[in-house]
C-alpha cells in the first residue's frame, strides 16, 4: 500500500517572545492508505502541531511532509487551501461549524467552494452523507441548536463531502461524554472501512485509542513508541 | 455555474447573518452612508436646479454663456458686483472691437456678439424747492399770469417749510450765527414784496433763492448709477429676459438710458412710498409683524418721521385738500396753520402699528400718491450722469430716459436689479475715451484754464460737489463743450453736447470693454471657449474668455462655491464611514477568528474571505444609501410641490426667483447610492484583506 502521507525529518519551532519552543523535533512517520491512525500523548507533546502539518495548514521549520507524494513545504498559500479543500477533511475537537448555516448547508460548504458541482450533485452528496451520520431529519436546523454529538456527526460529513484522501481529527471526542464519544470514534471506523478513507486523529482517552489500528505515541516532539493492533 | 450562484448566496446569508450579529454597528455605519447619501442626492440635486435656473437668467439677461475682455483688465469682470462696494472694476478696454467680434463670429457655434462696457457714474439730483424754482422761471418765459401765480404760491408754501425745519435746526446746531443769517435770507424771501413783482420776477430773485434758499430745505445724497452700454440693436436681438415695463424700449440709434426697475424703486421713490412698500413685503407678503421686531420697528419709526418727504411736493391748494382728508378720516389737528397742522396729521398718519398698517397703506396709494411726485424720474424725462473719466477730467452727460425695464424672473433680485442699460455711445463719451479730436481739444481747454493735471481728489469732490438735477450753476451754462474751473475746487468739468441720435453704424465698431458671446448650443460651453480661446490667441487677440459664472462676479461663482463644499461635506462624512469602517471589521475580525479559521481550514482561499467582507460593507452601504437616496427623493418631491422659498435677495438671484422647484433628477437618485456603495465597498478592501490574514491554524483557537 503506498503511504498517503510521509513525514520525514520534520521539525517545527515556534517563535515564542525572543526563545523558540521545539513543538517536534526529528519526526519520520509514514501513514498508508486506509489506515485507522492515532497520534497519542501528553498534553503539550507536539499533537496538534503533527496533525496542522498534516492537515496543510501550516508548513514544518525543517524536514518535509508529503501528501499523496506532494511535498507542502513550499507550497504557497493559495495551493495549500487547494490541498486541503481538494484532499483533506477536518474534525476539529469544537465542531467548529458555522452557526447561522443550517446542517445541510455547513455539509454543502465545501462542495459550494469547490464550486464544480451541479445543485443536484451537492443535494445528492449531501443527502447520503447526513444519511450516514443519522441527520436526515435535522437537516434544516441550525447546528447552534443540536447536541454536541449531533454537530460532530455533522463535521463529520462535512469533512468527508468531498470525498476527501485524509480525515485528519484532533481531539474529536475531547469535548463530548465518553458514550457520545465512543460512538463517534465508530462512526468513524465504519466509515475508514466503507469508504476507505485515511484517518489521522489524536486523542488523551485510551478508551478511544483502544479503537485504533494504528497507535503513534509522541513525547516531547519525537516519535517515543509505535504499535499496531 | 449554478454552483457560483449558490456560492455567492452562501457569502450573502453568512453576510447578512453577520451584520444581523452586529446590528448596532451595521446601524451606525449604514446611517452614516445614508446621511452621505441623502446630502448627496439632496445637494447634488439642488446644485443642478439652481445651476440650470442661474444659468437661464444670467446668460439671458446680460452676460450671454461666455464674455470676453481685455487681457490687461486689472480687475476681474463681475456683471452682478463682486468687485469692492462703490468701486469701478478697471477690466480694460476693446479699442475697437470689430476685429475680435469677426474673429469670435467665425466660430461654428457662436450665435452672438454683443459689445458692451460696464461702468458706474453718479447721477445728480436736486430737491423739491429747486424743481419748483426751475417751473417758476419755465412759467415766466411763457408769461401766464395764471401759471406764474400757482408756482409762486408753490414756492411760498415750501418756504413756510423751510422756515419750520430752519427753527428745529437752530435748536441743534452749533453755529447761531450761521442760522441767522439763514434766518435773515428766509425772511427776505418770505417777505410779502419778494414776489410782489410778478409777471417781472427777475433773474437775481431767482438765482438768490436758487443759491440761498434751496440749500436749505434739504439736499439730496448724489447717488452712484451702475450701467452697461452696450449695441441696443444686438442686445435686444438675444437677451430675451430683458423686458420693459414702463415707457418705452431703447432704440437702436437712439441716445439715451432704460433704468432697472429696482434702481428706480430703490433710489429714486419718494422716501415714504419706500417705506411702505417695504414694510407691506414684510408684515403682509411674509407675514411679519411690527411689534417684537427690531428691524420692523426701525422701519416703522423712519416712517413716522418721513412727513416732510410728503408735505414738499404739494402745493397749497392739495395740502389743504388732503389736511380735509385726513381730518374726516378722523387723524384731526387744530394747529391754525396749514403747514404746522398737516404735518401733524401726516406724522400722525405714517405712524403705523400691526393693526392699522394694511389700511393706512392702501389709503396712501390711493389718495396721497396721486398728488404727490412717486418717482424722481419718470420714462420720457432727463437726467443728468457725471461721471470721472480714464482721461482724468470729470464729464457730465444728459441722458434721457426712455423707459423702465426689467429681467424676466429676477423682479425682485437687487442684485440684477442694479445695472441700467445706455447706449454705446453715451457709454463711450462718459467713459471718456480719447479719440485725437476730443485729445486735442482738452489740451487746449486746459491751457486756457491754465491747469497742467487734475488731481483726482479735487475731481472726485468736484463729482460729487455740486448737485442739481436741472439746476445748473450759472457758472457752468451748458453751451458747447467749455472748460470749467469752479471756484471751491480745481477739477475740469467738461459738458459735451450729443444729438439725441446717432447713426447705428457707429456701434458696429470702435471702443467696448467687454463683449457677451451668445453659443448655438450651450451644452458645448467648455469645447467651445476653449476653441475660442485658442483662436484668439493665435490671432493676437489678448483677451481673458470666462463663462457665465465666472463673468457674474461673486454671485456666479455661488454655484462653485456650494458645490465645493457640498463635496468637502461628504468628504469628511466618507472619510469617517471609512475609519469607522475598516475600524470596526478590523475589531470585528477578532471576534471571527475562529470562524474564519475554519473557513481557512476546511478550503476557503482569502480571496473568498475577502469578498464576504466587502459583501458585508457593500449590502450594508447599499441599504444604507439607498434608503438615503428614498428619503431625499421624498423630501424632493415635497419641495417641489411647494417651492423653496428665497430667504433673502443673493437666495432670489441665485434662485432665478422668489421660489425654487426642485425637481427629481433620476441621473443622481440612481448613481449617487450606487458610487457611494461602490466607494464604501472598496473602501473596506484594507480591513477585509486584514481579516484574510487569518491563519487556518486558527480555526482551533478555544474562544467562543
Ligand atoms: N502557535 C504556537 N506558538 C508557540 N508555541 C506553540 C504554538 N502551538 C503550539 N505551541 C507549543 O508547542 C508545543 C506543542 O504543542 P501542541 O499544541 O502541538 O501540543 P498537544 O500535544 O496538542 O497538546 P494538548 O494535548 O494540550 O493539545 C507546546 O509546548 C505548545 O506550547
Ligand atoms: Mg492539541
Amino acid at each position: 500500500m503506498a503511504a498517503v502521507v510521509k513525514i520525514a525529518g520534520v521539525e517545527k519551532v515556534y517563535p515564542l517572545g525572543k526563545t523558540e519552543v521545539r513543538a517536534l523535533s526529528g519526526i519520520d512517520l509514514s501513514i498508508d492508505e486506509g489506515e485507522f491512525t492515532t497520534i497519542a500523548g501528553p498534553s503539550g507533546c507536539g499533537k496538534s502541531t503533527l496533525l496542522n502539518l498534516i492537515g496543510c495548514m501550516d508548513i514544518p521549520t525543517r524536514g518535509e511532509v508529503y501528501i499523496e507524494g506532494q511535498p507542502i513545504a513550499k507550497l504557497s498559500d493559495r495551493e495549500l487551501t487547494r490541498l486541503r479543500l481538494e484532499k483533506l477533511g477536518f474534525i476539529f475537537q469544537s465542531f467548529n461549524l458555522i452557526p447561522v448555516l443550517t446542517v445541510f448547508q455547513n455539509v454543502e460548504f465545501p462542495l459550494l467552494l469547490q464550486g464544480r458541482w451541479t445543485r443536484a450533485e451537492r443535494q445528492a452528496k449531501v443527502t447520503a452523507l447526513l444519511a450516514e451520520v443519522d441527520l436526515l431529519k435535522q437537516q434544516q436546523q441550525r447546528s447552534s441548536e443540536l447536541s454536541g454529538g449531533q454537530r460532530q456527526r455533522v463535521a463529520i460529513a462535512r469533512a468527508l463531502v468531498t470525498n476527501p484522501r485524509i480525515v485528519l481529527a484532533d481531539e474529536p471526542t475531547a469535548n463530548l461524554d465518553s458514550a457520545t464519544g465512543e460512538r463517534i470514534i465508530e462512526l468513524m471506523k465504519n466509515i475508514n472501512k466503507t469508504h476507505k478513507t485515511t484517518f489521522i486523529f489524536s486523542t488523551h482517552d485510551p478508551q478511544v485509542m483502544r479503537q485504533a489500528g494504528r497507535i503513534v505515541r509522541l513525547k516531547d516532539g519525537h516519535v517515543a513508541a509505535e504499535q499496531r493492533s | 455555474m449554478s454552483s457560483n450562484i449558490a456560492q455567492f448566496r452562501l457569502i450573502f446569508a453568512v453576510a447578512l447573518r453577520n451584520l444581523w450579529l452586529d446590528r448596532l454597528r451595521t446601524i451606525i455605519i449604514g446611517g452614516l452612508i445614508g446621511t452621505g447619501a441623502f446630502l448627496a442626492v439632496i445637494g447634488l440635486s439642488l446644485l443642478l436646479d439652481v445651476q440650470a435656473s442661474m444659468r437661464a437668467s444670467i446668460t439671458q439677461s446680460i452676460a450671454g454663456d461666455l464674455q470676453i475682455y481685455s487681457a490687461g483688465a486689472k480687475d476681474k469682470l463681475a456683471l452682478f458686483g463682486g468687485s469692492g462696494f462703490m468701486g469701478r472694476a478697471d477690466i480694460g478696454s476693446l479699442p475697437d472691437f470689430a476685429p475680435y467680434r469677426d474673429a469670435v463670429l467665425g466660430h461654428p457655434n457662436v450665435a452672438a456678439f454683443v459689445p458692451m462696457g460696464l461702468d458706474m457714474a453718479v447721477l445728480s439730483r436736486g430737491n423739491e424747492l429747486d424743481d419748483a424754482i426751475d417751473a417758476l422761471r419755465v412759467a415766466l418765459k411763457a408769461g401766464d399770469e395764471s401759471i406764474i401765480t400757482g408756482r409762486v404760491d408753490q414756492i411760498k408754501f415750501q418756504l413756510d417749510q423751510v422756515k419750520l425745519e430752519l427753527a428745529a435746526r437752530r435748536l441743534l446746531s452749533s453755529d447761531q450765527v450761521e442760522i441767522d443769517q439763514q434766518e435773515r435770507d428766509l425772511a427776505r424771501a418770505l417777505a410779502p414784496e419778494f414776489f410782489s413783482q410778478g409777471k417781472a420776477i427777475d433773474e437775481e430773485h431767482l438765482q438768490f433763492l436758487e443759491t440761498k434758499i434751496a440749500p436749505l430745505s434739504g439736499e439730496k445724497l448724489p447717488t452712484y448709477l451702475q450701467y452697461i452700454g452696450t449695441d441696443i440693436a444686438a442686445y435686444r436681438a438675444n437677451f430675451p429676459k430683458f423686458k420693459v415695463i414702463e415707457g418705452a424700449a431703447l432704440e437702436p440709434g437712439q441716445r439715451g438710458i432704460m433704468l432697472s426697475r429696482k434702481v428706480r424703486e430703490e433710489l429714486l421713490k419718494n422716501g415714504v412710498a419706500k417705506l411702505f412698500d417695504k414694510l407691506h413685503k414684510r408684515l403682509v407678503k411674509r407675514g411679519g409683524t411690527i411689534s417684537g421686531d427690531e428691524e420692523n420697528q426701525r422701519f416703522a419709526t423712519d416712517l413716522s418721521k418721513q412727513y416732510q418727504q410728503i408735505l414738499s411736493y404739494l402745493d397749497r391748494p392739495n395740502a389743504e385738500e388732503l389736511s380735509a382728508k385726513l381730518t374726516a378720516r378722523g387723524i384731526k389737528d387744530d394747529s391754525p396753520d396749514l403747514v404746522q397742522r398737516l404735518s401733524h396729521q401726516v406724522s400722525a398718519f405714517l405712524t403705523v402699528d400691526d393693526k392699522n398698517f394694511s389700511e393706512r397703506y392702501h389709503w396712501f396709494y390711493e389718495h396721497i400718491a396721486p398728488k404727490i411726485k412717486l418717482y424722481e424720474v419718470l420714462p420720457g424725462q432727463t437726467i443728468t450722469v457725471r461721471n470721472y473719466t480714464r482721461s482724468g477730467y470729470i464729464k457730465t452727460l444728459p441722458l434721457k430716459v426712455h423707459g423702465i425695464y426689467n429681467f424676466d424672473g429676477l423682479e425682485d433680485s437687487d442684485l440684477a436689479g442694479v445695472l441700467n442699460i445706455m447706449d454705446l455711445v453715451s457709454f463711450r463719451e462718459l467713459y471718456g475715451q480719447m479719440t485725437d479730436a476730443s485729445r486735442k481739444e482738452l489740451e487746449a481747454m486746459r491751457a486756457q484754464v491754465g491747469m497742467r493735471d487734475v488731481k483726482s481728489e479735487d475731481a472726485e469732490a468736484a463729482l460729487f460737489g455740486d448737485g442739481g438735477l436741472a439746476s445748473a450753476a450759472p457758472s457752468e451754462a451748458a453751451s458747447e463743450t467749455v472748460g470749467d474751473v469752479s471756484s471751491s475746487n480745481q477739477a475740469l468739468i467738461v459738458k459735451p453736447t450729443l444729438a439725441d441720435f446717432f447713426d447705428p453704424a457707429e456701434v458696429q465698431n470702435g471702443l467696448a470693454l467687454n463683449a457677451a458671446v451668445r453659443l448655438k448650443d450651450p451644452s458645448q460651453q467648455n469645447r467651445t471657449e476653449a476653441e475660442l480661446r485658442d483662436k484668439l490667441d493665435q490671432g493676437g487677440y489678448k483677451v481673458n474668455i470666462v463663462d457665465w459664472q465666472q463673468a457674474s462676479g461673486i454671485v456666479g461663482q455661488f454655484v462653485n462655491i456650494v458645490g465645493g463644499t457640498l463635496v468637502f461635506a461628504l468628504s469628511v462624512i466618507f472619510l469617517v464611514a471609512f475609519v469607522i469602517i475598516n475600524n470596526s471589521i478590523i475589531v470585528g475580525t477578532l471576534n471571527r477568528t475562529r470562524e474564519i479559521g475554519t473557513m481557512r481550514a476546511i478550503g476557503a482561499q482569502r480571496s473568498f474571505i475577502v469578498t464576504l467582507f466587502l459583501a458585508e460593507t457593500g449590502i450594508t452601504g447599499m441599504l444604507g444609501a439607498f434608503s438615503g437616496a428614498v428619503a431625499a427623493t421624498a423630501i424632493i418631491l415635497m419641495a417641489g410641490r411647494k417651492g423653496i422659498p428665497a430667504a433673502n435677495d443673493v437666495v432670489t438671484f441665485i434662485f432665478s426667483g422668489p421660489r425654487l422647484y426642485p425637481v427629481i433628477h433620476w441621473q443622481v437618485v440612481t448613481s449617487v447610492p450606487l458610487l457611494i456603495t461602490l466607494f464604501a465597498t472598496l473602501a473596506s478592501i484594507y480591513a477585509a484583506r486584514h481579516a484574510a490574514k487569518v491563519q487556518p491554524a486558527d480555526a482551533t483557537q478555544e474562544k467562543e
